[in-house]
């Protein structure tokens, strides 16, 4: 059974270039558009990874991370925050609230498949 | 979906974007608090950054970095946000802009946007302060040292303990150095799992050993270990390394120096003498030079965290919100839907006419249901192309910025009713017609600051935009509180030009409408802006264009308005029949006020007025004005029609009742007739002619007034 | 989500013996333990294995060893041996690891 993903940003260009680069090596993906519309599609069900960006409408990506590392269904999985170089102070409260693997923006493709192949395989 | 598609999608989104980064950019001086607008700017420019990245957009993302970088001192508050530095982000806006239409067109980057772009950013250095973004700087790759050990990379793992907390598990590090290469060994730690309660399973004690056979360089290696470095323990030692590194390492892990070392003498790395030896020596020799050996420990930096923003972040976000929710439809694809319905309604149109002659009522009242239906989603698809004419007013804030800006003027931008809504074929056309009257009105209308406040006038000039409907059509007024029109100049001028005979007698309107002729220019000085005498007459002619008019209300040192009326679309209308002498006309039903029957006169019937309920209403006959031969009928029927204030009589034979009609253009030939504004369709196949009701009001009104009425 | 189901001298175990119920599973195989001392530990069901569930099978094996007790584990599943396999654990367990035909 392939390993299901979700990916949380708010451009539609990057979930769909993310979502064509993770489909093609082999994972489930699914996607979101901010941490309020995540947390509703998620919904209790397993997902294997998720992809967050941090600087996002309505729900943030802290916020988010914050809201699922206190549900029992994901506090343990795994996320990837999507940051930029600016957002150190972000980042260090990201770390806090549960999420190490951070890839900076602007990132190509394939470095954001390397970064998940390193937590979960297809 | 292909990446072409995507890269589609990321040319809108970046453009939606950058407009709302423009918009943000030009409100932000009118704000109390502009932390909103400060992260909507900042999260736009982060935004296309990072999407660039994933297409391989390096100048843009290079450019928008520094941009970045600049705004992100505004947005933490160590960079106020003065007039000057909105400037700056206004031109980088436009050179995003610019290199978004160079990946558009797939084509490589002009040198003249290169050289913008590099002396933007040379602009920009300035404001970064001391914080200049620093790219974390590549390790000098070491080359190994040939000299014994063995051909493989040695990795030593200490995880963190609350690794699981972090949703990670160092079985998918271990598969993942599987994917690199061959694992020649591997040692799971596992002493450090404690025995009875004090065991928590939610935290990790594992460490690894591992021999791995691989052609993948240090860097990759190293990142593998990317996001638990901070807190683990983490050794690589690169192939062919001398003995010394591996026992370094185990004089760096003394918890399990002993059991690490067996570990090291059973993969070969070491003899059971180096170990001896290592172990003798291990207080003596600390310092031992670490070739090829990481040693990441935990290296947080203490450093405080600003959170205040995130508060406020989620407010503004609404808006970004309600985006998510549209649909995006190509635009030509809504064009051919209306079009198809505007066939539809013909046709319709057409099965009620035979319905109707034949006299069948099951298949009449089938046909009307059926029509009633077409009806709606006529007004469903029209309403698909209706958008607020907001996006094209918040454009100003930029321009009247700008040229105030030239001119040396203090002037403010009123934008009222931006959420008019109006035909997207129309809000396109009107851009550029409306923006010769905004530049106009900055230019000629408002006065000098040293005129204003010798006039007694405030400093700041206002210019105020404002969009509403009005019987069927939407009104755009442009007003300024400058010195108004001239009339005495204009009517000097229209005499030298030769556009009207001396002495003539004219009145405020027709005065004010001069600036509409060609050639037509009063000001005194050419300003790179307006004043060349080109613009009004193009505006006039953009407008007649769309069917639309142009009126000018202006007082003599208090300002000008200048009010544009348009159709609300430009397609489909509910139009009125009439016939003239057999032949089917058809008058756009909202321009309608009533119909009665022709008489009695004022005066008498050459003069063209009639007496409605004590009114005096100019009238004209369709047969006069298109020529027709043939005898008027007995009985006359009048249409009285309105367009703006101005009333009128439109005399035919029959009325023939509402329909609806689609607008077919005229062609070439008939482009230029007086009184028609396009053709159309009827449901038996015959076309009919639509009046141009704005043209025929005015003829009406102007023969009038050359033959004054008596009024008794 | 994981369940026990113990027959005769035999505890079962079915699902995911992951992070997720590293505590549950660690709390009721204790209980176990120590109400059977001739437990053993069936493997066959368990989907999902990850590091925190080796730990506690560790863990596990090590409190019947300090009790005097073998707790021998049988009948690893597929992914049980995968995870033994990338992690070398078969030495560390001391269990006889059937490899199935079809594995």
């Amino acid at each position: 059974m392939a390993k299901t993903i979700l990916i949380i940003d708010d451009s539609v260009s990057l979930r769909q270039v993310v979502g064509i680069t993770l489909a093609s090596a082999g994972y489930d993906v699914a996607e979101a558009c901010d941490g309020q519309d995540a947390l509703a599609k998620l919904n209790g069900q397993k997902v294997h990874l998720m992809i967050c960006d941090v600087n996002m409408p309505h729900m943030d990506g802290i916020a988010f991370l914050k809201a699922i590392r206190a549900h029992p269904a994901y506090k343990f999985t795994p996320v990837i925050m999507l940051t930029t170089e600016a957002g150190e102070d972000k980042k260090k409260e990201g770390q806090a609230a549960g999420a190490k693997a951070w890839v900076v923006k602007p990132f190509k493709p394939e470095q954001l498949l390397v970064a998940v192949s390193k937590l979960i395989l297809p | 979906m292909d990446m072409d598609q995507v890269k589609q999608t990321f040319i809108i989104e970046a453009r939606e974007l950058l407009a709302s980064m423009e918009e943000a950019l030009l409100t932000l001086e009118d704000q109390t608090d502009p932390s909103e607008s400060i992260n909507a700017i900042f999260r736009a420019v982060h935004t296309i950054k990072g999407s660039a990245g994933l297409f391989g957009l390096d100048p843009i993302v290079r450019f928008a970095h520094s941009v970045e970088s600049v705004m992100d001192r505004v947005r933490s508050g160590r960079l106020p946000l003065g007039p000057e530095l909105i400037g700056l982000f206004l031109e980088c806006h436009d050179h995003l802009v610019a290199k978004l239409a160079t990946v558009l067109e797939n084509a490589p980057e002009h040198p003249d946007c290169q050289k913008e772009g590099e002396r933007l950013m040379t602009s920009l250095i300035p404001w970064l302060g001391a914080s200049i973004a620093t790219i974390p700087s590549v390790h000098p790759e070491v080359s190994p040292r040939r000299e014994g050990g063995k051909d493989y990379w040695h990795i030593s793992v200490r995880f963190p303990p609350s690794m699981f907390q972090n949703g990670m598990d160092p079985l998918s590090f271990v598969r993942y150095l599987r994917t690199l290469g061959q694992m020649v060994s591997l040692h799971s730690l596992l002493e450090r799992v404690p025995t009875g309660d004090a065991f928590d399973p939610e935290l990790c004690y594992l460490g690894l050993e591992m021999d791995l056979e691989t052609d993948v360089d240090r860097k990759t290696l190293e990142g593998v270990f990317e996001f638990i470095q901070d807190d683990s323990r983490i050794r690589i030692i690169p192939p062919h390394s001398k003995v010394e590194e591996y026992l370094s390492l185990i004089q760096a892990l003394p918890e399990e120096e002993h059991h690490l070392g067996e570990i090291l003498v059973a993969g070969g790395c070491i003899t059971p003498h180096d170990l001896e030896m290592a172990l003798q020596t291990q207080r003596t020799e600390d310092s031992q030079r670490m070739i090829g050996t990481i040693f990441v420990e935990d290296q947080s930096v203490p450093s405080p965290v600003v959170v205040a923003a995130l508060e406020k972040q989620k407010r503004f976000q609404d808006k970004a919100v309600n985006e998510m929710r549209v649909v995006k439809v190509a635009a030509e694809k809504l064009d051919n839907l209306v079009n198809l319905v505007g066939e539809l309604v013909i046709a319709g149109a057409s099965a009620q006419a035979l319905a109707n002659q034949a006299k069948e009522p099951r298949l009449v009242e089938a046909t009307a249901t059926f029509n009633k239906l077409v009806e709606e989603i006529r007004d469903n698809a029209l309403s698909l192309r209706m958008v607020q004419i907001g996006e094209t007013f918040s454009r100003f804030r930029r321009i009247v910025r700008d040229v105030s800006r030239d001119l040396g003027k203090e002037i403010e931008l009123e934008i009222q009713g931006a959420e008019t809504e109006l035909d997207k074929t129309i809000v396109e056309k009107i851009a550029d017609p409306l923006m010769h009257i905004v530049r106009n009105s900055m230019d000629h209308g408002i006065e000098p600051t040293e005129v204003r406040l010798a006039r007694g006038k405030p400093v700041t000039g206002s210019l105020s935009l404002n969009a509403y409907h009005e019987s069927g059509s939407i009104v755009i007024e442009v007003a300024d509180d400058g010195g108004g029109l001239d009339r005495s100049r204009i009517l000097a001028k229209a005499m030298e030009k030769g556009l009207v005979a001396a002495g003539a007698d004219l009145s405020d309107a027709e005065v004010h409408a001069m600036i509409f002729e060609p050639g037509f220019s009063t000001a005194e000085s050419v300003s790179n802006l307006s004043g060349r005498g080109v613009g009004m007459d193009v505006v006039r002619r953009n407008i007649d264009a769309l069917r639309g008019t142009v009126e000018i209300e202006s007082y003599e040192g208090s300002g000008t308005t200048i009010r544009i009326r348009l159709p609300l679309t430009l397609a489909i209308i509910d139009g009125f029949r009439v016939e003239v002498e057999g032949t089917c006309y058809v008058i756009p039903l909202d321009t309608v006020i009533e119909c009665l029957d022709l008489g009695p006169f004022l005066e008498s019937e050459e003069n063209h007025l009639i007496n409605l309920r004590g009114e005096v209403l100019p009238f004209l006959r369709l047969r006069e004005i298109f020529a027709l031969s043939g005898t008027k009928p007995s009985k006359e029927r009048v249409v009285v029609i309105q367009y703006g204030e101005v009333r009128a009589g439109i005399v035919v034979d029959k009325l023939l009742g509402e329909f609806q009609t689609v607008i077919k253009p005229l062609g070439e030939l008939f482009r230029n007739l007086k009184g028609l504004g396009g053709s159309t369709i009827l449901g038996t196949g015959e076309v009919a002619l639509i009046l141009d009701v704005p043209q025929l009001v005015n003829l009406a009104s102007q023969r009038t007034r050359t033959r004054t009425p008596i009024l008794s | 989500m994981i369940t026990f189901e113990h027959n005769q001298h035999t505890l079962r175990l079915w699902g995911d013996l992951t992070i997720y119920h590293a505590a549950e599973a660690r709390s009721r195989l204790g209980e176990e333990l120590a109400r059977d001392p001739e437990l053993e530990v069936d493997l066959s069901g368990i989907e999902e294995l990850d590091t925190s569930g080796v730990q506690v099978l560790l863990w596990l094996k090590a409190e019947a060893r300090a009790q005097g007790q073998s707790l021998p584990f049988t009948s690893h599943s597929p992914a049980v041996l995968e995870v033994f396999d990338q992690l070398n654990l078969a030495a560390a367990f001391g269990d006889t690891l059937l490899i199935a035909p079809n594995a």
